[in-house]
This record gives structure tokens, C-alpha cells and sequence, in this order.
């Protein structure tokens, strides 16, 4: 009960990404604390914390599971209430990858904006502070709309410092060309381009539905370069496959991706498998499961250091800018 | 209705489909779907501007999908200038989860609570809320719906000699709910009590301190007056077994405030010493018993071996299922058994009915709420259990009452009782809100204990589990929450849908 022991940094792991809260755990030096979580018989969430957070600084680690994205959301809603309840200092929810980010704008009639709903949500059940990965942007240029739906502070890491170092182990940066797979990322590919000093293309598309690809036109010239894509996020995979197509098509020598949030969903491994792409490098901030075994183009960069050093630093009351430009080795 | 639309979410089409249809229109339009990755999306195909909205949405086997897509169907319809969205939930997620149960546990119903504030609810309508202080989590007003009215009316209607039924509750926690329905049918009542079979090392000053834990603790306002009694009644009772019983029926006395007869309890069961130990057990027991039957009690005069001093029937339950009383005991030898007994001090399992978990902060006075758990423990090989039924159910029909049905453990449990060891000639498993967690309705139609099961439409129930159970009816609930909506919109008073009007 000493004053010196008070307040520490309290790590609390969802059952989403279990792998992940280790990693950062023992980044941090720290043990992930013992807690209860099951469903009941109907699938009812319970969960209990199994020793104290009173006045301790908690960090809850939750993903986003592809399929079970609202299971692992109550889950997260439930944890952090929890923590309220038994009188934590202060609670910063970890979403590596944020839910529901894509629904972040009225685009049509009576469309719900549900990423505003859950940054509400996440609010009401008592998060103080929030500290995710590259959240999406439908305009990457215009940064992120679900900071402004938040009334705490949100921490924005990025994958790229990691991307960066990748590009560089692996490549001469001089083949390289940068390839963003739409317009709405073109920001985000300029940024990597700029920091290797190499080229930049762009692939326009257009896109009927969601999930559903439409005609790609490439603008930007990739002959004879190693074509890198770069996105926040593969989901079904359609528009990255279709896009090294058009790549290829237009002559680069060979195409791989470099995408944050590797979420993989339907027929994603076997669209990848059947494609030119020649890797798929994600980050581990999605539960991969037995993807990496079902899909041999598919590589993984650790994130954890990123987002342990970012749960050291706003614990300590650092500043957390150095990891928008620098990966911790 | 105009300037209405009621919407269904995705576990419950057929409800709304039938609400709709009792008020005469079409549900709205609304396109419910999943993308690949598991996020739900929710598009709402016509204007919803300025219009009185409904959200239908009951559980499902999903539960946190159908809650996030009740959540983003009322965000959508706020974003769409709504003018006002009621949801309506049959049945209320997470209900259970409405306190405390443990150091640090989560009340997830308040979060819900405000998750639905935060999404845009300006009132919610459900059915038998599993604690009715839950209202009181919410800013916006609750119509807490009651299923009772229409279950007493498909009793009148449907159960013969239903006159003669008694009315038991399956633990303590329940039993408000109990005599509520007892009150409405003018029908007696009884309750079945399980608790682990104590150990004989169980000392005098155990039970003291346990009990006087059990003071302090919150308990139903229906019990506490008797629980209080039982707790003067085992005070004098600990150094003196006769002298004691006399006490305990002298402060019974005092304690309802008109001269009433305790009854010397000889009890049938094993035949052991039972007289001296289940005596603390009998007495508040009998003393709400006697409030029911006063007229019996009156005709019975003071004699010693009335109807009464039977009331009070033990049982030994070894996973789940009575066992008979030569069953070799699981945890304990012979001798320890005997010892266990015939300790005067058995008494005790009275309070911990009433405090299943007996420490400091999570404990609490509602066995309802420790249903889930309780039925954990009734399948422990390891632990053997006594099931106690306080009143008479012989060759009666009884009906057994909870709020919901999700496991079936103590369900069997309770019925299994009243038939083996109680004699009862039929058992009508009664609840409003069918949840049928697992195999819970299969294994419930194959109990042959249990002659019926009675359920309401609040929680949807699959139709291919449904149609492999002869047992279970399902009474309609379309109308009640068509004709809560219809007040609602139209701004009328609800209280005549609490009411029984004995059709």
C-alpha cells in the first residue's frame, strides 16, 4: 500500500488478441493482470477483473477479430465499465484497429455514422483516453474524421516508421515505386515516397458497393520498378489483387502490398493465393490466426513496440510524437 | 397509425411482424446485413423524418450483434431527424448483469442502459425486467410491460382444476414474482430451496455470525420480516432445542402482529432426528404459508399434527436429480453423515438461502440473480445438495415460476422435487422469457417430471427447436407491447395493461 506502488500501468487483455497484449506486456516489463472473461449460455459477455485497479492507470487491449467485431466491442464496452466500476484512475482503451472506422460519414440517406456511435459508446462506458493504429480516413489528406468524435484524446499511431524500415531491409529503395491503390490514400503513399525518394503512382478505381470492385485505371509509370501498394486496411483483397493486376499489366517487374490492418475476411486467403501479388505485408494489430500458414505470400511486421512505447509514454506523461516518425527498434 | 414506423431488427421479425399487423401496418423498410469482416451495417429505406419510430429487437443467439445493431438502427433513425425513437425489448440484454455479483465485476444492463441513451433513445418499452430497479438506469422513461396478466389468463383458461394448483417459486429470490401471481390467481403458494449439504464441523458461533451477516444484508421487503423472526427464533433456540421452539413461535407472533400458532414441525422424510433441526427452517416459512392459508389455520385449531407441521419436504440432490435418501452420500462418509444430521445446528441453511454467497461486498440477498451460478454448482459431482420445498403440493398441480427460462438445472431440480418427494400430480414450468440457452428445452421436454412448459414470445425461440417439443406453449405477447406501442403514441395511460380483468 506504499505511495510508490500506487498507479502503475495495469494491462488488461481482451480475448481478442491475446498474442498481442503479451507482446506489449513484455515490452513493458509488465504482467498482463489476471482477469475473467466468459459467455454465458446464451452469449451473454461477463467479466470480471481479478485483482485491483483502484487508482491504477489501466490499459485495456482489445482488437477487432474478423467476424466477431461486435463480440470483441461488447467485450471492450464491458471491460472498461468494469474498470470504472472498481475505481481505476484513469482507463485508455488500446484498439489497434478500430471498429466500425469505415462507417464514418453520412454518404447516403439515413446512413448510420457508426464509428461516431462507437466512439460514443466507448465514452459512456468510460474510456478516458483512446490509443489506435492508423484509423482510417476516408481522405487521408483531411486526416481522420473519429478524432473529432471523440471528446478525449485519441492517439493516432502509424504502421509507416515500420513500413519504412521494411521497405528499407528489404529493397533498394531506387526500384521501388509507390503505389497507392486509390485516390483517397494517395497521401498516404506521397508520405512513404517522399521519405525513401522514389517514385509514386496512383490506380484510380471506381466502386460500385462495397466490397465489390469496379474499372482501375493506372496513372503514374511503375516499368521494370518493384511496385509497392500501401493501404490501411485488406479486407476481401478484391481491390489489391485487382490493382497488382493493373500493375503488372503496365509492365512493373513485381508487386507487393504493405498494409496496416490485415483483416482478411471471406475468400480474402484464397484471393491472395491465386494472385500476382508476390507478398502481402501486414502488421499484427488483427488477429492472423492460421492465415499466415494458409497463405505463404503473407508477412508480418510486429507492431507492439510502437504501441508498448505509446502506453509507456502517455503513462509517464511523455510525449508520443517521436513514434509518428520513428519505429522503436 | 400515422406519422409511425416500426422497425424490426434481425432476431425478431415474426413479433413485429404480428405487432404490426394488431395495430394494421407494414413494418418499415430496413436492409439488415454484415460486411466480410463482422461489422454490422444498417440501411433504413424510407424517411424517417419527424416520425414517431419504433425499434423492435429481442436476443438472440448472437446477443452483442443484435445489441450493436439495435444501437446503429437507432443512431441511423436519429441521423435521419427521427422525432422521437422508442425502443422496444421484449426482452432486455444483459438484465441479469444489473449488479455487482462480484469484487470488480461489471453492471453491464446500466452500460447498456446508457449505450442506448447515447445512441438516441428517448424511451424504452420492454417485459419483465429480471430486477425492476433497472429502471432506474435509465434518464429516458421505462414502461416496464408485465407478461403475468396474460399467463394468468392462459392458466384460467387452459389448466383444468387450476383452482387447486399451488403456485411455487424455485428459489428465495424469486419469490415476490411467486406470490405475485399467486395473489392474482387467489392460488396458495410454496418455494423450493437448494443449498450444499453441510459439512459436520459446522460449530454454534458459525452459524451466529453467519446469520448475523444475514441481518445486515438487503432482502426482499417480502422476506425480511420473517427472516428477522427466524433469526430471534434460532437465537433462543441454539442452547435449547425444546425451549426454543416455544420462542420461536412466541417472536413469529410478535412479528405478524396477530396471534398465530406455530406448529410443531414433524416432517416427513428420512426419518432421522429431523424434528429438532429443520424447526428454524419451518418457521418463516409457515408464518408467510399461514398468511395464505388463514382460513385453514383457523379450522385446524391448536392441534399439534395438522397440514401444517408436513409442509416442509427435504430432498438430497446429487447432480442435478433427486436421489434416494439410502444414496450413498458423495462427499461425506456414513457416520459423518448422521453426525451432520443430527447437529440441532443445521438450521442454518435457512439464512444461506437467502445469502447464497456470504462475503462482505458481493454477496447479496437476491438468490434470483445467482440462478446461472447455482446451476453451475447443481452439476458438481463432488457436492451433494439439499432441496427443500416449503408448502403442500400433494396431488395438487403446480406451477413453477421464474422470469426466465436459460438452464435447465434447477428447473428439473424443482420439479423432480415436488413430484418425488412432494407428490405432485402435474408441474407447469412457467416463464416469460424463453432464452433456452443450449440443449435446455430438450433436455426440460425430456424430464418427465415436467408435464408443460409456458413461455411468451419475448425472446425468440427457433422454430426447429420448437416443433421437437410437445410440452412447450407459447403464449402471444404481440398484443400487449402493439397496445403499449399505440398508447405511447397517442399518449395514453398504460396502467390498464398491468391489470388482471379475470376473462
Amino acid at each position: 500500500m506504499s505511495g510508490e506502488m500506487a498507479n502503475e500501468i495495469k494491462l488488461i487483455s481482451g480475448r481478442s488478441h491475446p498474442e498481442l497484449s503479451d507482446k506489449i506486456a513484455k515490452r513493458l516489463g509488465v504482467e498482463v493482470a489476471r482477469t475473467i472473461s466468459l459467455n454465458y449460455s446464451n452469449q451473454e459477455t461477463s467479466f470480471t477483473v481479478g485483482e485491483s485497479v483502484r487508482d491504477e492507470d489501466v490499459f485495456i487491449i482489445q482488437s477487432t477479430a474478423t467476424g466477431d467485431v461486435n463480440e470483441g466491442l461488447m467485450e471492450l464496452l464491458i471491460m472498461i465499465s468494469a474498470c470504472r466500476t472498481a475505481s481505476a484512475r484513469r482507463i485508455t482503451a488500446v484498439i489497434p484497429n478500430f471498429p466500425y472506422a469505415r462507417q464514418d460519414k453520412k454518404d447516403k440517406s439515413r446512413a448510420p455514422i457508426s464509428a461516431r456511435l462507437v466512439a460514443n459508446m466507448l465514452q459512456t462506458a468510460g474510456a478516458n483516453h483512446i490509443v489506435t493504429v492508423d484509423l482510417h480516413a476516408s481522405q487521408v489528406s483531411m486526416g481522420s474524421t473519429i478524432q473529432g468524435f471523440f471528446s478525449v484524446p485519441v492517439d493516432n499511431l502509424y504502421a509507416e516508421p515500420s513500413f519504412l524500415r521494411y521497405i528499407r531491409e528489404n529493397f533498394k529503395t531506387e526500384d521501388c515505386v509507390i503505389v497507392s491503390p486509390d485516390a483517397g490514400g494517395a497521401k498516404r503513399a506521397t508520405s512513404i515516397a517522399d521519405h525513401l525518394n522514389t517514385a509514386f503512382a496512383l490506380i484510380h478505381k471506381e466502386r460500385p458497393r462495397p466490397n465489390v470492385v469496379g474499372r482501375m485505371v493506372l496513372v503514374g509509370n511503375v516499368e521494370d520498378k518493384i511496385a509497392i501498394l500501401v493501404d490501411d486496411m485488406a479486407d476481401t483483397c478484391g481491390t489489391l489483387v485487382k490493382a497488382a493486376a493493373v500493375l503488372k499489366e503496365n509492365g512493373a517487374k513485381s508487386v507487393l502490398a504493405l498494409v496496416t490492418h490485415g483483416i482478411l475476411s471471406g475468400n480474402a486467403i484464397e484471393t491472395l493465393n491465386g494472385s500476382v501479388l508476390s507478398a502481402l505485408v501486414v502488421t499484427n494489430t488483427v488477429p492472423l490466426g492460421d492465415k499466415v500458414e494458409r497463405c505463404p505470400k503473407l508477412r508480418v511486421i510486429d507492431i507492439s513496440p510502437t504501441i508498448a512505447e505509446a502506453i509507456r509514454r502517455t503513462h509517464n506523461g511523455e510525449s508520443v510524437s517521436y513514434l509518428f516518425t520513428h519505429a522503436p527498434v | 397509425m400515422r406519422g409511425t414506423l416500426i422497425f424490426s431488427g434481425s432476431s425478431c421479425p415474426t413479433l413485429t411482424g404480428k405487432i404490426c399487423e394488431n395495430l394494421g401496418m407494414a413494418t418499415a423498410e430496413a436492409e439488415l446485413t454484415q460486411f466480410s469482416n463482422g461489422e454490422t451495417s444498417v440501411r433504413i429505406l424510407t424517411s424517417v423524418r419527424e416520425k414517431d419510430v419504433f425499434v423492435v429487437q429481442s436476443g438472440s443467439p448472437k446477443i452483442n450483434d443484435t445489441i450493436m445493431e439495435l444501437l446503429i438502427m437507432i443512431s441511423a433513425c436519429k441521423g435521419g431527424s427521427a422525432n422521437k425513437i422508442t425502443a422496444v425489448l421484449p426482452y432486455f440484454p444483459y438484465s441479469r448483469q444489473s449488479k455487482k455479483k462480484s469484487h470488480r465485476g461489471a453492471i453491464t444492463a446500466r452500460m447498456l442502459a446508457n449505450l442506448l441513451g447515447v445512441a438516441g433513445v428517448k424511451h424504452v418499452i420492454t417485459v419483465d425486467l429480471h430486477a425492476s430497479q433497472m429502471q432506474g438506469f435509465f434518464r429516458c422513461p421505462v414502461d416496464n410491460l408485465h407478461a403475468e396478466p396474460l399467463i394468468a389468463r392462459w392458466i384460467r383458461h387452459n389448466v383444468p382444476n387450476w383452482k387447486e394448483a399451488v403456485v411455487v417459486s424455485k428459489n428465495a429470490g424469486g419469490t415476490k414474482r411467486v406470490t405475485s401471481l399467486a395473489d392474482a390467481l387467489k392460488l396458495n403458494f410454496g418455494m423450493v430451496t437448494t443449498d450444499k449439504k453441510r459439512g459436520p464441523n459446522m460449530t454454534a458461533s458459525m452459524i451466529m455470525n453467519h446469520l448475523d451477516g444475514i441481518e445486515d444484508q438487503p432482502l426482499p421487503d417480502s422476506l425480511v420480516d420473517q427472516v428477522c423472526t427466524n433469526g430471534t427464533g434460532l437465537e433462543n433456540g441454539t442452547s435449547n432445542g425444546e425451549n426454543g421452539q416455544r420462542r420461536a413461535s412466541h417472536s413469529m407472533v410478535d412479528a405478524q402482529g396477530s396471534p398465530r400458532r406455530a406448529n410443531g414441525p414433524s416432517v416427513r422424510t428420512s426419518g432421522n432426528a429431523w424434528s429438532r433441526q429443520t424447526r428454524g427452517h419451518a418457521t418463516p416459512s409457515q408464518s408467510s404459508a399461514i398468511d395464505e392459508q388463514d382460513e385453514d389455520a383457523e379450522t385446524d385449531g391448536l392441534e399439534y399434527n395438522d397440514q401444517r407441521a408436513q409442509e416442509v419436504t427435504h430432498g438430497r440432490l446429487f447432480q442435478g436429480h433427486i436421489v434416494p435418501d439410502d444414496f450413498p452420500s458423495p462427499a461425506t462418509s456414513a457416520a459423518d453423515a448422521s453426525i451432520t444430521e443430527e447437529d440441532p445446528m443445521t438450521m442454518s441453511h435457512t439464512s444461506s438461502h437467502f445469502a447464497p454467497q456470504p462475503h462482505a461486498l458481493g454477496g447479496s440477498g437476491d438468490a434470483g440473480a445467482s440462478s446461472d451460478e447455482e446451476d453451475e454448482i447443481l452439476k458438481d459431482p463432488k457436492v451433494e445438495h439439499m432441496i427443500t420445498l416449503v408448502g403442500d403440493v400433494k396431488n395438487r398441480t403446480v406451477f413453477i415460476v421464474d422470469d426466465m427460462i436459460d438452464k435447465p438445472g434447477s428447473w428439473i431440480a424443482a420439479a423432480e422435487t415436488v413430484v418425488k418427494r412432494g407428490h405432485a400430480k402435474k408441474v407447469y414450468c412457467i416463464a416469460t422469457h424463453a432464452v433456452f440457452g443450449a440443449d435446455c428445452l430438450e433436455q426440460m421436454q425430456a424430464c418427465d417430471c415436467i408435464d408443460a412448459i409456458v413461455v411468451t414470445n419475448s425472446y425468440p425461440i427457433s422454430e426447429a427447436k420448437a416443433r421437437n417439443a410437445s410440452k412447450l406453449v407459447v403464449v402471444d405477447l404481440s398484443f400487449l407491447l402493439a397496445e403499449a406501442i399505440r398508447r405511447n403514441h397517442y399518449g395514453e395511460s398504460m396502467s390498464p395493461l398491468f391489470l388482471h380483468n379475470g376473462d
